[in-house]
């Protein structure tokens, strides 16, 4: 870069005014807003990855020289897992190595928990919870190192070798054991499976970034327009002051870059102050220890940078557009055509969609894979709608605002659709998994505990005990070995059908404790922890992309909105003067994001619906009511907050056109 | 002759340079009326008050056909605009002026026949009916077959032909035209200036040009010259 260009460029940022200045900070709000987010997702995903990692020690890595024993039983709690690693010391053998976050390796008698369940501990009567443990000493606190989140709970017990919650019938046997109950001899805790809480997290974590960093992109383009459109308004004086054009884009790319930079550096500095607030937002087993959301500076400086690259991209090649343009209007003479190929592919697909959803129930991973396709497959299509949209609505349009809205639609359908394609996906991705995969349901396991039992015999044997057991707990319940609810899955032993809330169920799976034979009796939750670990996440993943997306979706729309009225200033201050009452031309911009918002923000979450009740109609389940009412409650305040953001730049508009000299000059 | 549209006295300021020093001028219904001068003499300046734009700093504006807001009208019909409130000058520039400008004032996104009709669907004429009105000027303006192209497929002088036709439908009493001819080369300028004329004359309506181009302003029926916000000289070609 030669330095008259900078210094030029300085010069003229400098000198542009109170209007250049508003647009520079508006750029600067959305570098920061955008890096601020790519951030967020940087750190979910890299501190999910990092979280899941710490869960790894928990299931054993089987050695045959191991010199202990560890078991691993998870446990239920008001529906939240309890992690529960037994482990004995092998007689005449080596020390083995302490845990990760305990001292040293548990002796007989000890236990320790997490600060969490410590707190559930102290809070809940001991026959729901207490009773399931050692009950003679006191307990020591697990540290971080060996915890995934402040929110986990998680107990380390030491046993004798010849306890049963070690010995073989502890290992993993019926179908819903997998990832919660494992047993082995071991020799230290190299485990490397990431735990069923946290192994899905980060793929999700990785779905929500693919379906932002469009939206993200969208606004770093936009702001950079925004810097273009008013950069144009000198680009004739500079032209006149001897600038060649290479120069005026070199000082475009220049000065959008220092500011996207200088934004972008805002939003760094707004994500590392907002760590600890970001560390307290829930996902999967809870919140976050501040230091695994911290992506460290190198990625920090690489998202600076590629906003600011971005922005910088944008600016200079709307004014290249601009600039070859003889009146500098940003006009294109004939309207690129969207092409018929875009609803072939569409509908192409949708079938292929519909074929591959028919029949069989499907895995997470087809799911998703399915959704992305689905996603691209709107990508091209948006345009190809919004130019049609625009089209129909200019045949049969009555009002001049209608009128010009409709035209607008058709003359950019590309720079519509980018305005409210956030939102629409948005919509759909909210509609598929807030409201779809909400509703799994399978068996139906409400108020059962399962109590598996070596044999059947041992089960008919448990029958009364189990009865004599809960009635001294007081916890009105049958019990019988029937398990229509396939609760027990394949193995044997005694189901009891429990009366009363969250309460009963848990003094229930504590005082049937003794008949497990070193397994620990369990309910629902156990039977669905597979299932429900994708399909929260997925459900989380689905509210948070919604919320980011309607953030970055109306930051974009009240920009795009602001670069609009600075591009056609002009134009608009003649019509102005020739009489236009502003009210026509304000509505016409509304009408330009509201048209397609309304046809297609309601049509894909609609889709989005229909996709999610044909799914899970293939997985036996039903739709979530709520989630479906949360879904219109978020499109509507989504809607209208994109409605006030192009509202805000009503004054701007306002203020371009009161001077005539502006406009005729 | 009887005049449409007067200013008495016009005064503006912009902090401390006078654009317009006291100016006087009278523009008769079926009149045109050239308005030249040096750059940053007040052209524009005059123009914008005269067509109620910009609000004088002193005197008046008058308005045949128009009723005064306040105070006892000047003369038997005719109104000061010049004390308007925003909405009703806003109106009053569409109903009854028309503007050319010197580009850029017709939608990109339009096609020609819409750009015209639009301001007849502000006064709300129904759509098909403001659109046919609309056609009915492309074949006097040589126009023939161009309405459904946009302005970015016209060049310059077709443009200016549509923004003739656009001034022009409304039925409008004075058209006001503001360096009409400056983005155009000598031969369509020319050419574009000569429709203007006529066609403002066959309407009936007053036409008020602001031009530096002596040739362009020798269509018209008068040549005023400002110099320093004051007219210098005033020139009459027909008599009335
Ligand atoms: N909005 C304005 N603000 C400040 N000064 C203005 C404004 N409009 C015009 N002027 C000044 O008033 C004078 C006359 O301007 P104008 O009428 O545009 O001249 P012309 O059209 O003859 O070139 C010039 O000195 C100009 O700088
Ligand atoms: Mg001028």
């Amino acid at each position: 870069m030669r330095s008259p260009v900078l210094h030029l460029t300085w010069h003229l940022a400098r000198s542009s005014g109170r209007r250049g200045l508003q647009s520079q900070l508006l750029a600067a709000a959305a570098a920061a807003v955008g890096s601020l987010v790519l951030l967020t997702l940087l750190a979910a995903y890299l501190g999910a990855g990092a979280r899941a990692d710490r869960t790894a020690w928990r299931t054993p890595a089987p050695d045959r020289h191991g010199t202990a024993i560890q078991a691993l039983t998870t446990t239920y709690v008001r529906d939240e897992p309890i992690t529960v690693v037994s482990l004995a010391q092998l007689p005449h053998h080596a020390r083995t190595p302490a845990p990760p976050g305990l001292n040293s390796f548990p002796k007989q008698g000890d236990w320790y928990v997490s600060p969490a369940l410590a707190r559930l501990l102290r809070t809940l009567p001991p026959t729901q919870l207490a009773y399931r443990f050692p009950k003679s000493t006191p307990y020591a606190t697990i540290s971080a190192a060996g915890l995934a989140s402040p929110d986990e709970l998680v107990a380390v017990i030491g046993r004798a070798p010849t306890d049963p919650t070690v010995s073989k019938s502890a290992d993993r046997q019926g179908i819903y054991d997998d990832g919660l109950t494992a047993r082995s001899v071991v020799s230290g805790f190299a485990g490397t499976r990431r735990s069923v809480f946290t192994a899905d997290d980060q793929a999700a974590v990785l779905l929500g970034v693919g379906l932002l960093v469009v939206p993200v992109i969208v606004l770093a383009a936009a702001a950079g327009r925004l810097g273009a459109a008013r950069r144009e308004q000198r680009l004739a004086a500079l032209r006149l002051a001897g600038a060649t054009p290479r120069q005026i884009l070199a000082m475009t790319g220049v000065e959008a870059a220092a500011v996207g930079a200088a934004g972008a550096l805002v939003g760094a500095v707004a994500y590392g102050a907002l760590l600890p607030a970001l560390a307290e937002v829930p996902y999967g087993i809870g919140t976050w220890y501040v230091g695994q959301l911290w992506v460290g500076l190198p990625w920090v400086a690489a998202v600076v940078v590629g906003v600011a690259g971005l922005i910088a991209v944008s600016a200079m090649s709307t004014l290249r557009q601009v600039a070859s343009s003889p009146l500098g209007v940003a006009q294109q003479s004939d309207p690129r055509r969207t092409r018929l190929v875009r609803l072939v592919l569409f509908v192409a697909v949708l079938v292929y969609i519909r074929v591959s959803t028919d029949g069989s129930a499907l895995k997470p991973g087809t799911l998703v894979a399915l959704m992305v396709l689905f996603y691209g497959a709107f990508w091209m299509f948006g345009p190809w709608i919004v130019d049609r949209l625009g089209r129909v609505v200019g045949r049969f349009a009555r009002r001049p605002a209608t009128l010009l809205a409709a035209r607008r639609l058709s003359d950019d359908p590309r720079g519509a659709w980018r305005t409210v394609s956030g939102l629409v996906l948005a919509g759909f991705v909210a509609g598929f998994f807030t409201v779809g995969l909400l509703g799994i349901v399978g068996f139906d396991h409400r108020g059962q505990v399962a109590v598996p039992t070596a044999n059947a015999a041992d089960a008919r044997h448990a029958v009364g005990e189990a009865r004599r057991l809960l009635r001294a707990a007081g916890v009105d319940a049958t019990v019988g070995t029937d398990d229509e609810g396939f609760l027990l899955g394949s193995s044997d032993g005694v189901v009891a059908r429990v009366s009363g809330g969250p309460a009963a169920l848990d003094t229930a799976v504590t005082v049937l404790q003794p008949l497990g034979a070193g397994r620990l009796p369990y309910a629902g939750a156990y039977a669905e922890a597979q299932d429900t670990a994708v399909s929260d996440r997925l459900a989380q993943l689905g509210t948070a992309t919604l919320a980011v997306s309607f953030l970055v979706a109306t930051a974009s729309a009240g920009l795009t909105a602001a670069a609009n009225v600075l591009d056609r200033r002009r134009t608009y201050g003649l019509l102005r003067l020739s009489g236009t009452p502003l009210r026509v031309l304000d509505r016409a911009r509304v009408r330009e994001t509201v048209l397609p918002l309304l046809v297609l923000a309601g049509g894909t979450t609609a889709t989005g619906l229909y996709a999610a009740v044909q799914v899970n109609k293939a997985a036996g389940s039903t739709i979530s009511t709520s989630g479906a009412v949360q879904l219109a409650v978020c499109v509507t305040l989504g809607a209208l907050a994109m409605l006030a953001a192009i509202g805000a730049s009503r004054p701007l508009l306002r203020a371009v056109t009161a001077d005539p000299a502006h406009a005729t000059d | 002759m009887s005049a449409v549209l007067a200013g008495v006295g016009l005064i503006k300021k912009y902090g401390s340079t006078t654009a317009l020093a006291g100016v006087d001028v009278e523009v008769g219904a079926c009149d045109s009326l050239a308005i030249m001068g040096p750059s940053g003499s007040g052209k524009s300046t005059l123009l914008h008050t005269l067509a109620g734009i910009v609000r004088p700093d002193g005197g008046q504006v008058l308005l045949r056909g128009e009723r005064s807001e306040m105070g006892v009208p000047p003369a038997e019909g005719w109104g000061r605009i010049d004390d308007l409130g925003e909405n009703r000058l806003s109106a009053l520039r569409r109903k009854r002026f028309g503007f050319v400008f010197q580009s850029g004032q017709l939608l990109p996104e339009l096609p020609a026949e819409e750009n015209v009709a639009l301001p007849l669907m502000l006064e709300g004429l129904p759509r098909a009916q403001a659109v046919e009105r609309a056609r009915r000027w492309f074949a006097p303006l040589g126009l023939d077959g161009l309405e459904r192209r946009r302005p970015g497929q016209l060049s310059g002088g077709q443009a200016q032909r549509v923004a003739i036709a656009r001034a022009l439908a409304v039925a409008p009493d004075v058209v006001f035209a503001d360096e009409p001819t400056g983005a155009l080369d000598q031969a369509t300028g020319t050419e574009v200036v000569r429709l203007l004329t006529s066609v403002t004359r066959e309407q009936g309506a007053a036409l008020v040009m602001v031009t530096h181009d002596a040739e362009v302003a020798a269509h018209c029926d008068r040549i005023l010259q400002v110099r320093d916000g004051r007219i210098s000289n005033y020139s009459q070609f027909t008599v009335s």
